[in-house]
Order: structure tokens, then sequence, then C-alpha cells
């Protein structure tokens, strides 16, 4: 019997220690090599003790202004793109968790499949138009693309946060005379605050990270980290890889660090999403 | 009511209208600068009889096939160890999250740097222990194999949170129960684990399975459809016919084609979940 625990424990042990290798070993070996000497990045065996340097930080701030740019873009349009997806999805959300007519019960449905319709089949005709009415390579055309691709989880996932704030209470605001949209700002959004958060753990990382909507509409205004980053490992011929990878570190970090911070919404956003919609 | 009105209006304005205009896209011939002429289907028999497409078809199939199920087998295996009990569970459960932080790009940059056809750490200990390297940047096998290992580990933290809820859902009793009937540990997952977690399983399958087919960016910055089109995916494929050849109408018949793929997957989905509410409902 001891010896079956020991053993169990055992394979645990391993099991653990494969799977943090399989997790955190790629992101530890991009931040590591990051500070390590141009000359170590690719020594045989890979050296684990070395002497950070931050050159590589430094040539990237001297040869690729544009990275930081993209970061500033990156920024702007993620913080953009957030605000909308969370206005419109708390909004929405507030209505299909309080009301249920046939209409509104069918035009759920609807959000779920319109989630289906893969992103680069609407790039075909947004392309030209978007050209044509010159939002070509600007934060708008992105912030409401990213936006537009998150409000219909948005709006389910809001509906199962505030499905579970007692509906007395917004009765209870609407006798002392609120109105419906005092209710919303005054009752609904505080108590549903963990569904914001949520939401907005979905749209930042999308937005921060996303790359193929940002490849077609961007060209030099707008263009995010992503996208310069892509452009380094493009440059194939020179691939400078202690840029790269400090550049790599510099766009990981923040959302990483928040993803870390905000990981027990994440898991309730994940999980209210895949079961309720 | 007009409080649902901003989601509608973004909704129908950037996916709902697009799409459907894509479907007259898909019946006109037309490029940059011309007026679009009426071919009817031609187009959709070009694409269907196209080697390029029916390759990139088929490499989709290959991930969606393979790097879905291996996904599902990990995440329920890290699921079920999750459930067994671990020491510092909060700061596992964060290692295990954190791949879902990395952007496609930079997971591109680790991987490519790992699997390094000459100096990469990842090929250096396969070669160290005698076992065949990916040459990934000429052999396409390779290459769709360190494809379908990136998607594995970009999208592992998804399936892992779906399954590892559900498990958590599962009474400890009827565990108790199974113990007390003589079950072994095999039989309990057998005949407890597996079918309370089959709603699960299926929401996981269909959400990766829809999710896997559009896959673009890992591809595209990997390998870039090469070597001569050979690792193409039809999302890149449909990107070359469109932006790189400027073929509008083939590229929105790859469009809807990759569009009704979708929703015949997602009708599936549909199906299951109303199955799950009615039998909840019992």
């Amino acid at each position: 019997m001891r010896t079956s625990r020991l053993l169990t424990g055992c394979g645990k042990a391993v099991a653990v220690f494969a799977l943090l290798v399989w997790s955190l070993l790629p992101i530890a070996f991009i931040v590591m090599s990051s500070l390590k000497p141009g000359r170590e990045i690719f020594a045989v065996p890979p050296s684990y003790v070395f002497t950070p340097t931050f050159e590589h930080y430094v040539s990237l701030w001297r040869r690729w202004p544009l990275f930081f740019d993209g970061l500033l873009n990156s920024t702007v349009v993620t913080m953009g793109a957030t605000v909308l997806a969370v206005i419109a999805s708390t909004c929405a959300g507030y209505v299909y968790s309080r009301n249920s007519t046939r209409f509104l019960n069918a035009s759920v449905l609807f959000l779920i499949v319109v989630r289906l319709i893969p992103p680069i089949v609407v790039t075909l005709p947004l392309f030209p138009i978007v050209n044509a009415i010159g939002l070509n390579d600007t934060h708008l055309v992105l912030m409401v693309l990213y936006a537009t691709f998150f409000v219909s989880l948005g709006t389910v996932l809001m509906k199962t946060f505030i499905d579970q704030i007692p509906r007395e209470l917004d009765e209870a605001a609407q006798i002392d005379g609120a109105g419906r949209l005092t209710v919303l700002r005054r009752v609904i959004v505080p108590l549903a605050t963990p569904g914001i958060l949520a939401v907005s753990v979905f749209v930042v990382v999308f937005a921060w990270n996303e790359f193929l909507f940002a490849f077609i509409f961007t060209a030099t205004r707008a263009k995010t980290a992503p996208l310069v980053i892509s452009e380094m490992i493009g440059s194939i011929d020179g691939v400078d890889w202690g840029i790269l990878f400090a550049a790599s570190t510099v766009q990981l970090a923040p959302v990483l660090l928040f993803v870390v911070l905000m990981n027990r919404y994440l898991v309730a956003g994940l999980t209210a999403g895949a079961t309720k919609g | 009511m007009p409080l649902i009105a901003p989601v509608h209006v973004l909704i129908l304005s950037v996916i709902v209208i697009p799409s459907i205009f894509v479907i007259w896209l898909s019946v006109t011939k037309s490029s940059f600068g011309q007026a679009p002429t009426w071919v009817g289907l031609e187009n959709y028999l070009r694409v269907l009889s196209d080697p390029a497409f029916r390759s990139a078809l088929w490499n989709t199939i290959l991930i969606v096939v393979f790097a879905v199920h291996i996904e599902l087998a990990l995440g329920l295996g890290v699921a079920l160890l999750f459930a067994s009990g671990l020491p510092f569970r909060r700061f596992l459960m964060v290692a295990v999250l954190a791949p879902y932080a990395v952007s496609e790009v930079v997971a591109v940059v680790m991987w490519r740097f790992l699997f390094d056809p000459d100096a990469g750490p990842v090929t250096l200990a396969l070669q160290a222990v005698g076992l065949p390297i990916l040459d990934w940047s000429f052999e396409p096998t390779h290459a769709m194999l360190l494809i379908a290992l990136l998607t594995i580990w970009l999208h592992l933290p998804f399936t892992f949170i779906i399954l590892y809820a559900a498990r958590l859902a599962i009474p400890a009793d009827l565990y108790e129960a199974a113990r007390i009937d003589g079950a072994s540990a095999f039989q309990a997952f057998r005949r407890v684990t597996l079918p309370l977690l089959g709603p699960a399983i299926v929401v996981a399958l269909l959400f990766r399975y829809i999710f896997a087919f559009r896959i673009f960016s890992e591809v595209w910055l990997l390998t870039g459809g090469g070597p001569a089109r050979s690792t193409e995916v039809v999302a890149v494929y449909l990107y070359q016919e469109a932006f790189s050849y400027n073929a509008f109408g083939t590229a929105a018949a790859t469009a809807w084609i990759m569009v009704v793929a979708s929703l015949v997957l997602a009708a599936g989905y549909v199906f299951l979940l109303r199955r799950q509410v009615v039998s909840n409902a019992h």
C-alpha cells in the first residue's frame, strides 16, 4: 500500500515537472536569451549561467524605433477595443438577462452562430470599403474589428453574470424612481464587475496579440507590435535573434502579467463562455 | 431595447452584411478596379478543382484531426492530474494558463528558435539522444508537425480549463460510491469520469475544431505556406488568392466554403447544446 502510494506520488511529480517544462520552458527560453550576450544565445550546450546584459534591448531601442511606435499603437487599439466591447456587451447582456421574448431568444442563437464565422472571411469585402472611406491604417478600424469579434461572447458572458444579480435589486431601485440606465450604472455595473473583468481579459489578450487584421488593415501609421515583430522574423537572412527576443519579451511581459493577475476571471470567463454559449 | 443596439449594429455591419456580400463576390469575377461580372458557380468549381486548394484543405484537416485530438487527450490528462489533488495548485494553474497570454507571433519566435535546424536547443537535445530532428524549413511534413505542436501549445489552456471545470463539477459522492462498490481507479474513470465529462468534451472539441479550421497566423508566420505552397492551409490559400493574386472571386468562394464548414460544425454544437439543456431539465 505504501509503495504504491509512493509510486503514484513519483508519477505525479514527474507529470507536474513535464507540465511545467512544456508550459514555461519556451517562455523562459525567450526571456533568458534576450538577456544573454549575443554569442551565447546559440551556445552548445545552452548556457544557464551567464552575466545578464541589456545590450539587445539597447539595440532594439536604437534600431527599431518602429517597434515602440507599434507598442503605442497596440496600447491605444487594445484600450479602445476593450472599452467599446465592454460597454456594448454590458448593455446588451443586461437586456438579455432581464427580458425574455421570442425575438430576444432567437437573437441569442444568432450571436452564437455569428461567432463561428472565420474572421478572414470579412476581410474580403471590408478591405476595399475601409480603403474607400479612408479608414485604412487607422486605430479606429482595428478597435471596431476587435471589439466586434468579441461582443457576441461578451454579451453572453455578461448575461450569465448579470443573471446572478437578484432582480429585486433592480426593482427596488426602479421603485425609488431610477430609470433603466441608472439601474444599469448604479446597480448592475458595480455588482457585475467580475463579468466585466472576464470580458476585458478576453478582449485585452486578443487585441494585444492579434495578427491577421493588423496585417491586412494597417500599413505604417497604425501598425501594432506583433506586426513589427513579424517583420523582424521576416528579414530572415539577417535575423538578429537577440533583438527579436528582446522585442518578444517586451511584447509578452505586460499581457502575461495581466493574465497571471486576472487568472481567476479568465477561468470564470472561459468556463461560462463554453458552457453557456 | 436600444441597449442591445450597439452589439447588433457592430455585428451586422462588420460581420453579417460583409459575409453576405462575400456570397455575391463568390459568384462574380472581379479584381481591383474592375466591374464584377456574373459567373455563377465557376469560382467554386475552380477552387474545388485547384490542387493547391485540395492540398490546403488536406493540411487543414490534418491539423484539425491530429492537433485537436492530441490536445484533448493532453487537456484531459492535465485536468485529471489537477483533480487528483496537487500541492501549489494555484501556482501550477497559472503556469498552465501562461501560454494563453502568448501571441501567435511570439509563439512562432519561440518554437522557431527551439527547433532551429542548426542550433535550436530542442534540435540539439534530440541529436544528443540520437533522435531524428525536425527539418521543418525543407520538409513539409516536419513543418506541419511543428505547426501542430505550436497550436497545441497555444490552445491547451483553453481545453484544460473547460475539462477541469467540468471535472470539478462531478460530485465526490459518485467516486465514493464507486469505491465502496469495489471499482478500481480505471473503472471509476471509465464509468464515472468519462460519461459525466462527455458534454464538456464535446464542447471543447467543437470549439477547437472550428478554431483550428481557420488557423492562419501560425502557418503564415512559420512557413508562409511554403516550400512551394506545400504547407498552406485553407485560410492561407484564401489570403493568397485575394491579396497576392487579386482573385477576389475564388477567394470569396473559398471563404464561403470555410463558412459552410464552420456552420455545419456549429449546427452540431447547437444541436448538442439543446439536447444538453433538455437533459438538464429532466
